[in-house]
């Protein structure tokens, strides 16, 4: 039975084609508008014969469909994620970055209120994750240098955003681990 | 006629369908869905379609193109290639090949059975 289509079933339509779409960034962008664009058309026709509630139940959640399209794209078999990748090679550092700074501006704070004379001072920083830190307190403030990662937390970021992206998958497939079609007898 | 069908077995025959459907009149994705219900495929649901139409796309089987809508976004309109003819014909002989294989299965007698255990 034909039905109006409402603003708010269209704002419903919009959500899950903009989920849907966030869940496919690793395709390439012209397909993703493309299927945004397929999506969103159809939506519109199902909502319009048989409501929006019944439209989005019969397309399914935004993940569901969007593993269908990936698998669609790329196959079945496990993919690597750029997305992934880049989340966790952005966020790792800035994250690093707000907590050695904070550190060090606890350790600084400290020296001013615990020295009023003018010194060098130098801390060893947080264990693993950093090089000493050497603060110079004078009567102007306390400024300090170094502080910088150490090469364990390049290792560590390295290996995090590889294995957040799963990024071995871009390696070729041994030809040894290919699955053989099955042969008949 | 409204049956449910094995997910399954509906999951092996759904490219063959979809072809099948395109090869008599090019349809976009919702048309093609509703095309499948009405032909008893009922519980095919939409966000199974979509996705295979454009696994059959990328396998070169099927092409596009847009075509305005009077009510609404441009639609895709999907047609078969030439590939998809072919493929449609390989696989319509392996379903045939199949169906002819399961026939012959289920049309052995079966032995009677008995009211009462061994």
């Amino acid at each position: 039975m034909p039905s109006k289509v409402t603003k708010l079933d269209r704002l419903r339509i919009e959500r899950l084609v903009w989920m849907l779409d966030q869940r496919l960034y690793d395709l390439p962008r012209k397909s993703r508008i493309a299927k945004r664009r397929e999506v969103r058309a159809n939506l519109l026709e199902a909502s319009a014969d048989h409501g929006a509630r019944e439209a989005l139940r019969r397309i399914g959640t935004s993940g569901t469909l969007a593993r269908e399209y990936r698998g669609a794209e790329f196959g079945d078999s496990p993919r690597h994620s750029w997305i992934a990748a880049t989340y966790f090679a952005t966020l790792v550092p800035l994250l690093l970055n707000f907590v050695l700074s904070e550190a060090a501006n606890a350790y600084a704070q400290a020296l001013s209120a615990a020295h009023a004379a003018p010194g060098t001072f130098t801390w060893s920083g947080i264990g693993y994750l950093q090089s000493p830190l050497t603060f110079t307190v004078d009567q102007g403030g306390t400024t300090h240098s170094g502080g910088a990662w150490t090469p364990a937390v390049y290792a560590g970021w390295l290996a995090g955003t590889i294995a957040c992206g799963r990024l071995w998958r871009l390696l070729p497939t041994p030809s040894g681990r290919r699955q053989t079609p099955a042969t008949e007898s | 006629m409204t049956t449910s069908h094995d997910p399954q077995l509906l999951k092996g025959v759904l490219s063959l369908l979809l072809l099948h459907l395109l090869a008599e009149q090019e349809s976009y994705g919702y048309e093609v869905a509703q095309r499948l219900q009405a032909a008893g495929f009922a519980d095919v649901l939409e966000g199974t379609v979509y996705p295979a139409l454009t696994r059959l796309e990328r396998e070169g089987r099927l092409a596009t193109r847009l075509v305005p809508s009077p009510s609404g976004p441009a639609r895709k309109y999907y047609r078969l290639t030439p590939a998809g003819r072919d493929a449609l014909k390989a696989a319509n002989a392996a379903w045939a090949r199949h169906v002819a294989s399961v026939q012959a299965v289920l049309a052995r007698p079966l032995p009677a059975t008995s009211e009462k255990g061994p």
